[in-house]
């Protein structure tokens, strides 16, 4: 992702670590329409503390670079090959092969490839240019009551360009959401909370056992700040507060997870959630998975059906939670 | 929990199943009527071409001129005499009984006489069906000119110069350029609301007024052919009168018997008269409507409405809400026939596959819009007539626009989107009253007047009953700069036409057209080469106009209408045809065609020669010239041309100010220039179908990656793939283009005709009541910051190849293509390639 805005990528790429001054994002997604009310751009932010083992987006998960080829792009010039310092790519009978080992994802390849075939996931960008990049659609914010999301990986992982870059976006009038996992310190919420209207928070799992298997983290420290951000609304905070849980099939899609979910729900968070939604599992990351080399566990996992939807739309609504909903793709 | 987009992947989103539109919840006789015009040529009765002559040797029916705008048809036209067209309706046509003392008449005299002939003695008038309701059935006729045998020699002359002229013009890859018919809104408002007597009269007085001198000119001619016109009307609606009586006493059903009591009551009364019923209002309109059809012997190019909800307004609100003489479902039937009629205009081409559908014909139907203060004048009848529609659909026509604006209502808003949800090309277009009035105003309408127009044609913009803007006449080819630039002002050395029509030999490779402005290898600066394009540029709307105003010169001479001219106001008063000078409002619009690819083949060349300072000049030639391929380097830079260079449609703020450049640049020119027949041209962007056809055919690769024969842009949008930031980024850019807005907020449009953009969302995005809001809520951005004119394609690329696939199972699919809708399975297969290759716009 170019924006017009940005200066030549090279007066940023020495920057190892992050600042206040710059975001280190992997896409910014314009007219988008599922990460919160209305119409949104959503900032994809990078590296995530989480390792979900259905994750949808895996080149956002780590610092480094994440190199992807696009086969259809391709029109096998070679001149990616040819520029490889470290001797990581070459042709095959199935196509280019990145041998991951050996490459430090400086991102040459991408900068020389002519088709936008290689496509290196993490850039820099300004906070001057960010904030003139989600300016674009202001009027789309105001028609539809939408704004910006923070989204990744994990947002707050960058919470000192995060918080500045927030402010800036209320500074303008723009409606904010923080999408996130949950797992980040209470300070570091605390450090943006004023400045965010919506907070999309993660609930995968309830088991607090399973959600390390399947995430690398337990799951105590993000329900206790869920607890601590309820307490914040009960106490007048202005944001507010929507649940978001994937069904993944074979990990989350247990009748047990979401009712549990859903009594944590009821028992400790009341009417501060505005809204919960499950997320259908979908298998649009198969063929990402496939380009960056990584097999993954659902990688020919069928869709769920609306049966099955519906069956944990029900488990929560007996609970007593009433403001849950599901959307996604299911088979037809 | 989200996901960055990525269009290479494929779901079966449960959303995506292949359905259809279908009609629903017809009644009886709408179902009826409707099931009967997809019978097409089985049916018993139809509305097919029928010619008619004068009887002199070799007399002239067809006016090919009428067609030189369709490049498709020149294999028909023939090449030094007559063509397959032509030869046919010759062969086929009747001789009509002339009475004494014909030929001694002007020529508009003798058109008025010859037309009143045919429509009242000649062409039966018939009432459809028990289920029908209005009268006006056949009026699909090709008039002779009427020429002397003198006039009919000097005008073959001149016809095979023309055509000649034309053919030139198109296959050096410039375009096409003709003066057609249609395309205006009549002041059928007038006609209702006062009735033909009303001009009967005017055009009387008008005719008093004269000196003696000028009676027995032109001016006269003229008036005396008017005074005609405005009684055939009359006449024809007393025949048809005398046959519902002759009905009804055949027929056993006392609801019918009163229907077509009525119908004859009706008919003795309008269009000759003001009507004061709905139905009379709906009859008016429909005799009124077919005869400018029938005059012109062309079946509804563009000949349009305009805002139907406005004018048949009172007569419902009378009718229907307050005296409750016919109930709201007896409306809609009387609606549904007039639906039935429009379509009946494309019987012309019945034999000619399925249902006789090919294109769209463009009888628009403007409705909604803003009143004088910005108010809102949707009202029951606006709804009402979108609900006859949408039950009607897909049905081609006429074919609604719908105005909207800032203060459009919420309620308009949920059934448009309803209607998207539920099609596939959007059952209309939808037009921005904002930045459509900021042209008009430019235009010289005033701006107490501007809320008032309507479109025509496709999306034209024009003014109602006072206008004539030849939206289609001039489809100059703007790619061909970059060619002309490139080389000097030649056209390419050695660029053979891959694709195409063969019919004619293509110009020299390597000709002078345009003026030298010198070799851009030897150029400097990005400055040096932009003024050396603005030359070109300049020089193509030159030659536009040059080669147009001769046929506006001879359409001006032979081919007269004093009926259409009788209802477009100022006509009269200036004692003028109005193929002879304008009424009160007289433009001929030129729709420039391939805007992105000439935007994007500069900003390639300003950022790869004189930004990066990659590549030469003369490299890039030398790959134009191989059409990039042969070697690795041509392959690579076209990849770098397409993939990493700044596109127009991105909101990017250096490419858009380009394009804006550019724009402003094109649509000055425009302005230069007038016809002989004293109409101003403007500029527009239409460009129908000729991007992916013919003009394509004719442009040799582009610097901007696209090889030779392929798709050219279209109208305003994005080339093809271009555009890599969604929706709302090609709306800013749109909006960018056509002049953005001032400081002050004020709209600022520098395309008075106003401009083509259609885009293509997956079904996915309206799957519930939440997106939908948003969806609506993207119209209500389009306001703001977008073009003139959207077309929305609800589509999956998926269910498009099964369609090209298994055409059997797809006969209802209507795809939006340019301004129009069609039959998906009857369009051409470059066409259908060019809709599914269009971006998808996933959200």
């Amino acid at each position: 992702m170019i924006t017009s805005t940005d200066p030549p990528s090279s007066d940023l790429s020495s920057i190892k670590q992050f600042s206040e001054k710059k975001a280190y994002i992997f896409e910014i997604q314009r007219l988008s329409t599922e990460d919160g009310p209305g119409i949104r751009t959503t900032v994809f932010f990078k590296k995530c503390p989480l390792k979900c083992k259905w994750c949808h987006n895996p080149e956002s998960i780590e610092f480094q670079k994440a190199i992807q080829w696009f086969e259809n792009k391709c029109i096998g010039c070679e001149q990616c090959i040819e520029q490889c310092s470290t001797h990581s790519l070459s042709f095959s009978e199935t196509g280019l092969v990145i041998n991951r080992k050996t490459c430090s994802a400086c991102g040459d390849c991408a900068e020389i490839c002519p088709t936008t075939a290689l496509k290196v996931s993490g850039e820099w960008i300004t906070l001057n240019n960010l904030i003139n990049e989600v300016l674009k659609d202001k009027t789309y914010y105001s028609t539809s009551n939408g704004g910006v999301t923070c989204s990744g990986g994990e947002p707050t992982q960058q919470i000192e360009f995060l918080s500045k870059f927030l402010q800036e976006c209320k500074k303008n009038g723009i409606h904010t959401a923080l999408d996130t996992c949950g797992y980040a310190t209470v300070d570091t919420y605390s450090k943006i909370l004023p400045y965010v209207d919506l907070i999309l928070y993660d609930i995968k799992e309830i088991d607090p056992q399973r959600h390390k298997e399947y995430t690398g983290v337990s799951n105590q420290k993000i329900l206790q700040n869920l607890e601590w951000l309820a307490e914040k609304i009960r106490a007048g905070a202005s944001f507010k507060l929507w649940i978001r849980t994937p069904i993944i099939p074979q990990f989350t899609a247990r009748d047990e997870n979401i009712k549990g979910i859903a009594r944590f729900i009821h028992d400790k968070l009341g009417d501060t959630v505005e809204r919960w939604d499950l997320l259908a599992f979908n298998n649009m990351a198969q063929a990402k998975y496939e380009r960056l080399n990584i097999d993954w566990p659902l990688r020919t996992q069928p869709l769920m059906t609306k049966d099955e939807m519906n069956h944990f739309l029900q488990i929560a609504y007996n609970v007593g939670v009433k403001q849950v909903q599901w959307d996604g793709p299911t088979k037809i | 929990m989200s996901n960055t987009t990525d269009e290479n992947i494929k779901t079966d989103l449960s959303v995506s199943q292949f359905k259809v539109a279908e009609p629903h919840h017809l009644s009886k006789k709408a179902a009826w009527l409707r099931k009967y015009y997809f019978k097409g040529y089985d049916r018993e009765w139809n509305n097919e071409y029928a010619p008619f002559t004068t009887g002199i040797p070799n007399d002239r029916i067809w006016s090919e001129g009428d067609y030189y705008i369709v490049p498709e048809v020149y294999g028909f036209i023939g090449i030094n005499g007559k063509g397959l067209y032509c030869l046919s309706l010759d062969l086929m046509a009747e001789k009509v009984d002339l009475p004494s003392g014909f030929w001694e008449l002007s020529l508009p005299e003798r058109r008025m006489t010859f037309f009143r002939e045919v429509m009242l003695n000649y062409v039966p008038q018939e009432i459809i069906s028990s289920n029908d309701l209005l009268a006006g059935g056949r009026f699909n006729i090709q008039l002779s000119k009427c020429f002397t045998e003198a006039q009919l020699k000097a005008h073959e002359k001149q016809n095979i110069k023309n055509r000649h002229r034309i053919l030139h013009f198109h296959q050096e890859g410039f375009g096409n350029v003709g003066a057609t018919g249609g395309h205006l809104i009549p002041d059928y408002k007038t006609v209702i609301e006062r009735g033909f007597r009303y001009l009967y009269e005017k055009a009387k007085k008008s005719y008093d007024n004269l000196t003696e001198k000028e009676k027995k000119g032109p001016k006269g001619a003229e008036l005396r052919a008017m005074i005609t016109a405005c009684q055939i009307p009359r006449d024809l609606a007393a025949k048809y009168a005398d046959e519902c009586l002759r009905l009804k006493d055949l027929t056993d059903s006392a609801e019918r018997r009163e229907e077509l009591q009525k119908m004859a009551d009706n008919l003795r009364k309008v269009p000759w008269e003001p009507a004061q019923t709905f139905w009379e209002a709906l009859q008016s309109l429909w005799l009124t409507h077919m005869l400018v059809m029938a005059e012109e012997s062309y079946p509804g190019p563009g000949t349009s409405f305009g805002r139907l909800d406005q004018y048949l307004w009172p007569f419902y609100k009378r009718d229907v809400i307050e005296k409750r003489n016919i109930s709201r479902d007896f409306a809609k039937d009387l609606f549904s026939s007039f639906i039935f009629h429009a379509n009946t205009a494309y019987d012309a081409q019945i034999r000619i596959g399925k249902q006789g559908i090919s294109a769209g014909f463009g009888q628009l139907m403007t409705l909604s819009g803003m009143g004088p203060n910005g108010e809102d004048l949707t009202n029951e009848l606006t709804y009402m007539i979108l609900e006859v529609f949408d039950e009607w659909a897909p049905i081609l026509e006429p074919k609604p626009n719908i105005r909207l604006h800032r203060n459009s209502p919420e309620k308009l808003l949920d059934v448009i989107v309803d209607m998207i949800t539920r099609a596939q090309g959007a059952p209309f277009i939808l037009n921005f009253d904002e930045r459509s009035m900021a042209g008009m105003i430019l235009e010289g309408v005033p701006p107490e007047d501007a809320w008032d127009y309507a479109c025509v044609g496709c999306l034209e913009n024009t003014m109602c009953g006072n206008d004539r803007s030849g939206t289609v006449n001039c489809n100059p080819n703007l790619a061909k700069s970059i060619e002309l630039t490139l080389w000097n002002g030649k056209n390419q050395p050695g660029f053979k036409r891959i694709i195409g029509n063969d019919m004619f030999k293509q110009a020299k490779p390597g000709t002078q057209f345009g003026p030298k402005t010198g070799n851009p290898e030897t150029f400097t600066s990005w400055e040096e080469f932009f003024n050396a394009w603005k030359k070109q540029m300049a020089f193509i709307i030159k030659h536009t106009v040059e080669t147009y105003n001769v046929f506006e010169a001879t359409r001006a001479k032979y081919y007269p209408t004093p009926y259409l001219s009788t209802i477009v106001d100022g006509c009269i008063e200036n004692a003028t045809d109005i193929r002879v000078g304008p009424p009160k409002y007289g433009f001929v619009t030129i729709e420039g065609v391939a805007f992105a690819t000439t935007v994007d083949s500069l900003l390639a060349i300003k950022y790869w020669v004189y930004d990066q300072k990659k590549y030469k000049i003369s490299e890039i030639k030398d790959a134009l010239l191989h059409d990039f391929q042969g070697k690795r380097e041509y392959q690579i830079m076209q990849a770098l041309m397409k993939n990493k260079t700044p596109k127009y449609g991105n909101n990017d703020p250096e490419s858009d100010a380009l394009a804006k450049e550019v724009m402003q640049f094109w649509a000055e020119e425009c302005w230069k220039y007038q016809t002989p027949t004293g109409y101003q041209f403007r500029p527009g962007m239409l460009s129908w179908n000729y991007w992916a056809g013919e003009d394509a055919a004719f442009t040799p690769a582009t610097p901007d990656g696209r090889n030779a024969g392929t798709f050219l842009s279209n109208a305003i949008c994005p080339s093809n793939g271009a555009d890599k930031n969604g929706p709302t980024s090609v709306t800013n850019s749109v909006g960018i283009a056509l002049g953005g807005k001032t400081s002050e907020d004020t709209y600022v449009n520098v395309l008075p005709n106003g401009a083509s953009h259609t885009i293509t969302f997956n079904p996915s995005l309206l799957r519930d009541k939440e997106h939908r809001d948003k969806f609506k809520a993207y119209i209500r951005g389009y306001v703001e910051n977008g073009g003139t004119a959207l077309q929305i394609n609800i589509l999956d690329s998926l269910m498009l190849k099964d369609a090209q696939k298994h055409p059997e199972n797809y006969g209802n699919l209507l795809v939006r293509v340019t301004g129009y809708n069609a039959y998906f399975t009857s369009i051409g297969k470059e066409l259908q390639d060019e809709i599914i290759a269009r971006e998808s716009h996933n959200w």
